[in-house]
């Protein structure tokens, strides 16, 4: 008796100690959340103020809310112009590295051949490779070649620098998938490349779409090369174009606030659409 | 299996390998080659031996530029790893609607690092910067700081933005990790009577023991080659106190014109990055042998 008494009095004193707890929980992370939030929303806030407003008060808010400043940023800071120089870098990286990482992890994971383990090594030293091993002398040949100040000096080394993680990754996918779909393939007299095309790569696609994610990301915000590699103003993507500008119009705070929310709204937006994928993809990405 | 022909295989190998060659490995080569010449870039090279390394050597500079960069990789394994650890503690115990608060706090990671760094220029601003007005506002005026442009802070403002993006990064990385947790151990210990506290930090804590090497092992090599936000930010400044090898060494490459020095540095931090990574996995290795005899 005494113990079906005192369980429900238990049981009700552990709810209350759990529900504190979780209220506890999501109080520090709604302060985390604020904090993290706040530099952002504070951007997008002060893109709307004018200079006297942004010194007078940095947490006021705007006193109109005149967002035809954004088309002002968008257009003096050339953001339209960057934007489509990242899409078009980003885009071509992105074609090449799925077309030769899906053939070179086809071939790695489905036949024997002399030399396999050789080419796949050589390959992977790009997984430990970093950067500043090579790009000393990748700029002095790209001069020499004439292809420095060019699309291609960003969506060379870009591909490159994509290649060895998209090879291993869908190589690991390309391995799971069973033996028997090959061998049945080739018992109707499927060649090779028909074997490639129509039964690898469709079984491939979400392998495929998780390198693209982080491909994509890797190529639209890298820095080092656009900075180094191209000089020449239209062909700038948007991180060396939003630099660019911000040392064009240091002084001009409300129009360099409008132009990073301009830069910084997609990336959220797509971030928020494709919460799951972009995550799959980070993860993927870097636990190699 | 056997191809159709065997050539077959070097066809669908060639494009990537190509590709790869052309723009990393004869790259990686031809960088190490220069570190034992001296050139500007242009025009005839001289040979020099081993000059340049012997230079290095006592070039007080490149030093201190290792000394920034292990104060910034230890402030940013607090930073970074153990907050989002915290953080991922925290959103794997919330409820239903994390996802908002994933949004926020991973938010930065999707940004563009330029961005970023131009961002946190306004809010370490001396005269409208959040920071200074915050401290301001709460009659703190003896705390505001010139943040990055006093050798004292400056180094620290850094790594804080560094912290406010990849905390996020690798909150994710564990959050995914503490999912895949089986809940069976948690739930005896919660009957036991273990608060949530201790079942964090004892249970699942240790048994995202992988995740937690992979992330400590990606913010060591990732601080080595950390460049963009210490470009934009301060540059190596205020004197020299946040010089990193990469920002020292691209100045060396590409202001200085000294081709052959800033080679020999990136040969040298190359290798720094690669035998830590070496270490580090075999340290793994060892450990893992040494929970299969115990």
């Amino acid at each position: 008796m005494t113990k079906t008494q005192g369980a429900p009095k238990n049981y009700a004193a552990l709810k209350w100690k759990t529900n504190v707890a979780r209220g506890l929980v999501t109080a520090s992370l709604t302060v985390m959340a604020l904090v993290y939030a706040f530099p952002l929303v504070w951007m997008a806030v002060s893109g709307l103020k004018t200079n006297q407003q942004i010194f007078r008060d940095p947490f006021a808010l705007p006193e109109t809310w005149d967002f035809s400043i954004w088309l002002e940023a968008w257009q003096v800071g050339n953001i339209g112009q960057y934007a489509l120089n990242s899409a078009i870098t980003t885009s071509a990286t992105v074609v090449v590295i799925l077309l030769c990482a899906s053939g070179a992890a086809f071939a790695f994971s489905r036949f024997d051949f002399k030399g396999k383990a050789i080419l796949m090594g050589v390959l992977s030293l790009g997984l430990l490779l970093p950067l500043q091993s090579y790009f000393i002398a990748q700029s002095a040949m790209f001069n020499a070649l004439y292809i420095t100040n060019t699309r291609f000096a960003l969506i060379i080394p870009y591909i490159a620098m994509g290649l060895p993680l998209a090879t291993y990754l869908l190589t690991v996918y390309l391995r799971a998938l069973p033996d028997e779909l090959f061998e049945a393939a080739r018992m109707e007299g499927a060649s090779d490349f028909t074997m490639y095309r129509l039964i690898a790569m469709p079984l491939l696609k979400p392998g495929i779409a998780t390198v693209a994610i982080f491909s994509a990301l890797n190529a639209w915000n890298e820095f080092l090369l656009a900075l180094l590699y191209v000089q020449d103003d239209a062909l700038k993507t948007i991180p060396t174009g939003l630099l660019a500008f911000s040392s064009r119009y240091v002084t001009d705070y409300g129009l360099l606030f409008a132009a990073l929310t301009i830069v910084t709204v997609p990336m959220i937006v797509i971030y928020v659409a494709f919460n799951k994928q972009i995550v799959e993809g980070i993860t993927a990405g870097s636990v190699k | 299996m056997k191809p159709n022909k065997p050539w077959v295989p070097f066809l669908f190998a060639a494009p990537a390998l190509m590709i790869f060659s052309f723009a990393v490995l004869v790259p990686l080569l031809a960088t190490a080659g220069f570190s034992f010449v001296e050139w500007s870039g242009y025009g005839p090279w001289t040979f020099v031996g081993i000059d340049n390394y012997r230079e290095l050597l006592t070039d007080a500079l490149f030093a201190k530029s290792f000394l920034n960069v292990l104060f910034y990789i230890a402030a940013t394994l607090v930073l970074e790893v153990f907050v989002g650890l915290c953080l991922a503690g925290l959103i794997s115990v919330q409820r239903g609607g994390s996802l908002w608060f994933r949004v926020a706090l991973f938010a930065p990671v999707m940004l563009p690092m330029v961005v970023v760094a131009v961002l946190w220029s306004f809010v370490y601003n001396p005269d409208f910067g959040l920071i200074n007005a915050a401290f301001q506002n709460l009659g703190l005026d003896s705390w505001t700081r010139i943040w990055l442009g006093d050798p004292d802070t400056a180094l620290w403002a850094i790594s804080v933005v560094s912290g406010w993006v990849f905390s996020g990064f690798f909150m994710i990385i564990f959050y995914s990790a503490l999912q895949q947790v089986p809940g069976e151990l948690s739930e005896s210990a919660r009957l036991d009577g273990a608060n949530e506290w201790r079942i964090f930090w004892s249970i699942k804590v240790p048994s995202i023991r992988n995740a937690l090497e992979v992330g400590v092992l990606l913010c060591v090599t990732g601080g080595f080659q950390g460049f963009d936000l210490f470009f934009v930010l301060t540059n190596g400044g205020p004197y020299n106190s946040t010089e990193i090898p990469t920002t020292l060494l691209v100045r060396t490459v590409f202001r200085n014109a000294d081709v052959g020095y800033g080679s020999a540095m990136a040969m040298v931090l190359t290798a720094v990055i690669i035998v830590v990574g070496l270490v580090f996995v075999r340290l793994r290795g060892w450990n893992q042998r040494k929970e299969v005899r115990a």
